[in-house]
């Protein structure tokens, strides 16, 4: 017994003293799997899209998002050169007109419906994901509806001892009104492109442009919605979009304004927490013009993926986190407008938190849903809109007339 | 028979005590050898540790700072790049003679050249602020309400470098969600950058070989632009570290409560990396644990194989010795205590003897022993001395003393309890001398002769006949005398017939 004991302990001090011996050392390094998420806003978009961002990294520390945002001018040329380079990132929000631009063949980006294990598609209905479809490929994902809306202070239209205006023709008795001292309306160049072209389509009974991006208008036409941009800057109904300044919302300088209802909130809050009453109106009509004509919606932006991305697994899982988390859902509320996700507008409802000004204006958009077309993909074209400034600027400061800016505008629609 | 060996139970007494203290002796020193090489061991190592965690710490933090300095020297570059458009730097739209469609058509021209120079970056703000807050370029509505009206004074105001008319800004108003660079266009005119201070985090960006460590970017009135703890941005460090870094721009220090590593950044700013040092401490702990449980294992093992080998030692040595210790007590032949020791055994225990304690002798002789040598032989005789020795084993208790005190003469000491009567303590005596009488009255051949032995008794009684062995054994043989005298084979108690 006592031998095997000695033996047993002689085992085991040569056991320990193998242990000590030097072996070589090899440890797995920890790696990240980099996937790059790209989006345009305002500040809150920026503030709490990172704070997401953070939460899912948290939820998936195997995975590092590398974040590019910029505000709507920069993206979409930031957009342009990436898609032309190869360079963009995994998960982009896109325009709703990109999908036509960069995928006309429905192969410009991933097909998310090969992602259905990673990405809960049962949240939205086959109509919505209509939107994202181009060639059978499902390119993106909407993330809200979107359209123009009329918003106008009510306190400063009351103040001058006028009604909410309903017609185009409110619009220039109270510009009338106010006598320079307030803009009855005001808004970007991209709303103010919205704005003529309802205000033509109402006039000639025409619409601009078909879904295939077709122009129906005539150089006459066209001249209509120079003509009647002038006339609003002229009369005083509206500043030039170059001067347009959302803090002038807040301070009441701008009696309404016309916006995506996704910007709502960024253009009014100021205007709401400083007391005034902010309310959503119909676009204006004219005398034969129903309430609807000329109003077009969209999705508020969508979510794509890279149609060559490395990682299209965790990419996916991304954007499940994106639309369809409840993180995501309530730091986001209605910024974007109420959420097309099913889950998100759920944790949204359960949470009180669909109110304010962007739920109004989604409230009014449903009221004429049937009314409201859907907005074709090219009529977005930033090349349009900004030939559309530069011809109503060369009439307005009396470099051309507008018979020729017409002219030219038209072939350059028609020519793109 | 153990009872019988007093001394040697001392001696073997001594022996385990020996073997005890040697153990414990060596398990000591063995302890002091492995304590002494675990304490130098763990000391040398958490110097090691402690100079390699503050080297990697101070390249980490200097790494941080190069970051950071490439971050600002790239937005400083691509400011500068907008005096590559001669129009942006001699365009001022605060000239009352402009005209206002040239003036727009420049404003979106430069406009553009700002939008396309920023196309790749997470810049807030990237714009030209004239001396009447006219703007051109990328402004958010944030900086706007912000600066207010005073966008563009203030805008100038941070421009502190006279070589480069430049300058940095962050915590504006007390906001430290962004942070400004500003650098003058020409005298009406500053350009503005901005960008998140969150996009320091991927400047910021490390492989975290240094577990909890902490990263901030502080200004010279401690408060923090950036930290990489969620919440600390824009409030003041906390006293702990602030007045260990206090005085110095690029230093590393540790003590018992921090590892801190400051570096300078620009004018005014510091990137200052700090952990707590238990955290390194539970690392080195780790290897202290290591080293003491090596060390602990090592000295068990060695404690045990000492053990083991005095035990195998000591054993051997305990049965020689008491080999040795029978063979010097006892009667080789009938393997009862000797003369000598059986005396000494006999006074021992009358000098230890309780009160009311009872003894008896008995002197046992056998009869005609010696006509046994003559008739049968030597050899037999020493059988049948050695079958005596046996019968009196078998008849007497445990605690009995036998003892063979010479030839053919033995002796028996029986203890009795104090408690019992004359006529018990008589009944047990004459009880035992029966049956040892009889157990030694036997008929045996022996070739063609009959061997018959026999033996007799005289018994002594204590403290009635004396009290000492010489004194016992003097009325014992008095008794047996008057047992021979009455034709052996009997036994005779104090004189008394039997």
């Amino acid at each position: 017994m006592k031998r095997k004991a000695l033996v047993s302990l002689l085992l085991a001090a040569a056991l320990l003293l193998s242990g000590c011996s030097r072996q070589a050392v090899l440890t797995s390094n920890f790696e990240q799997i980099d996937v790059s998420l790209s989006w345009w806003g305002n500040d809150v978009r920026h503030e709490y899209t990172l704070a997401a961002v953070k939460e899912f990294e948290k939820l998936h520390p195997e995975i590092n998002v590398v974040c590019h945002y910029s505000d709507w001018s920069g993206y979409q040329k930031r957009s342009d050169a990436q898609m032309a380079s190869n360079t963009e990132s995994d998960v982009m929000q896109i325009n709703y007109a990109w999908i036509q631009q960069y995928s006309p063949d429905g192969d410009g980006y991933y097909d998310i419906s090969k992602l259905s294990d990673y990405i809960d598609l049962s949240n939205f209905s086959e109509d919505e994901l209509d939107f994202g479809m181009q060639n059978g490929s499902l390119n993106a994902i909407p993330i809200a509806l979107n359209t123009q809306t009329v918003y106008i202070n009510k306190t400063i239209y009351e103040q001058y001892g006028l009604g909410i205006p309903q017609t185009w023709d409110d619009l220039f008795a109270a510009a009338k009104v106010m006598n320079g001292e307030t803009y009855p309306i005001a808004m970007v160049a991209k709303s103010l492109w919205f704005f003529v072209i309802a205000y033509a389509e109402q006039l000639t009974g025409k619409t601009f442009m078909n879904l295939d991006g077709s122009i129906n208008f005539t150089a006459d036409d066209v001249q209509v919605m120079i003509d009647f941009y002038c006339r609003l800057v002229n009369e005083k109904v509206m500043p030039q979009p170059e001067y347009y300044d959302s803090l002038k919302v807040a301070t009441g300088e701008y009696g309404g304004i016309l916006a995506w209802i996704s910007d709502a909130s960024s253009h009014c809050g100021k205007a709401i927490a400083n007391g005034y009453e902010i309310i959503v109106v119909n676009y204006p009509v004219g005398d034969s013009a129903e309430v609807g004509d000329g109003w077009y919606a969209k999705p508020a932006t969508m979510y794509a993926i890279s149609r060559d991305t490395d990682h299209p697994k965790e990419a996916a899982m991304l954007l499940d986190f994106l639309l369809n988390s409840e993180e995501m859902a309530k730091l986001q509320g209605v910024e974007k407008g109420v959420p097309v996700s099913a889950s998100a507008r759920a944790c949204l409802e359960e949470n009180d938190m669909l109110t304010g000004i962007q739920y109004e204006a989604f409230l009014k958009m449903n009221e004429y849903t049937e009314d409201i077309a859907v907005v074709s993909p090219y009529l977005e074209n930033d090349s349009m809109i900004e030939g559309f400034r530069n011809a109503c600027n060369a009439v307005l400061y009396d470099r051309s007339t507008s018979e020729e800016q017409a002219q030219e505008l038209y072939h350059l629609f028609t020519g793109l | 028979m153990a009872g019988f060996f007093g001394r040697g139970r001392e001696n073997t007494a001594d022996i385990r005590k020996f073997k005890f203290s040697l153990i414990a002796y060596y398990a000591f020193i063995i302890i002091g050898i492995t304590s002494f090489i675990s304490v130098s061991t763990i000391i040398k190592t958490d110097d090691v540790l402690k100079s390699k965690v503050s080297e990697l710490a101070a390249d980490l933090n200097v790494q941080m700072q190069m970051n950071l300095d490439s971050y600002l020297s790239r937005v400083e570059t691509m400011a500068a790049l907008v005096f590559a458009e001669k129009v942006a730097y001699t365009y001022d739209a605060t000239d009352a003679n402009n005209d206002e469609y040239e003036a727009l058509n420049t404003e979106n021209s430069i406009s553009d050249k700002l939008y396309s120079l920023c196309l790749m970056e997470n810049f807030v703000d990237f714009s030209i602020v004239y001396s009447n807050n006219h703007v051109v370029g990328k402004l958010s509505n944030n900086t706007k309400d912000l600066f207010g009206s005073s966008l563009y004074d203030d805008l100038a105001g941070i421009i502190n470098r006279e070589r480069t008319h430049d300058g940095w800004l962050a915590g504006y108003s007390g906001n430290y969600n962004r942070i400004y660079y500003v650098k003058r266009v020409n005298s009406n005119a500053v350009l503005l950058t901005s960008f998140y201070a969150t996009e320091l985090e991927s400047v910021f960006e490390h492989p975290g070989g240094i577990a909890d460590i902490t990263i901030r970017l502080v200004e010279d009135n401690d408060v923090m632009i950036y930290s990489s703890v969620d919440g600390e941005m824009g409030s003041i460090m906390s006293d702990d570290i602030s007045k260990r870094v206090s005085g110095h721009d690029s230093a590393t220090l540790m003590d018992d409560d921090y590892l801190i590593t400051v570096n300078p950044s620009g004018d005014n700013w510091r990137v200052i990396s700090s952990v707590p040092t238990q955290i390194i401490l539970k690392e080195k702990n780790t290897v202290q644990g290591y080293i003491l449980g090596i060390g602990a294992i090592a000295a068990i093992i060695a404690i045990g194989l000492s053990m083991i080998l005095s035990f195998g030692v000591s054993s051997s040595v305990g049965k020689k010795f008491t080999t040795l210790n029978e063979e010097a007590h006892v009667d080789q032949l009938t393997g009862v205590l000797n003369k000598r020791f059986f005396e000494v055994r006999v006074d021992t225990l009358l000098q230890n003897a309780e009160e009311n304690m009872q003894y008896a002798l008995l002197l046992i002789d056998i009869d005609n022993f010696k006509s046994v040598n003559d008739t049968f032989g030597h050899a037999y005789g020493d059988k049948v001395l050695a079958d005596v020795g046996e019968s009196m084993r078998s008849t007497f208790r445990s605690e009995d003393s036998l003892g063979r005190l010479g030839g053919d003469e033995f002796c028996v000491f029986m203890g009795i309890k104090g408690s019992m009567s004359e006529e018990e303590r008589n009944r047990l005596i004459h009880r035992k001398c029966s049956e040892l009488l009889t157990a030694l009255r036997k008929r045996e051949p022996v070739g063609d002769k009959e061997y018959r032995g026999s033996a007799s008794v005289g018994v002594a009684l204590y403290p009635r006949n004396g009290t000492s062995f010489a004194e016992l054994y003097k009325m014992a043989d008095s008794a047996l005398y008057a047992t021979k005298r009455k034709g052996k084979d009997n036994f005779t108690i104090d004189g008394e017939e039997n």
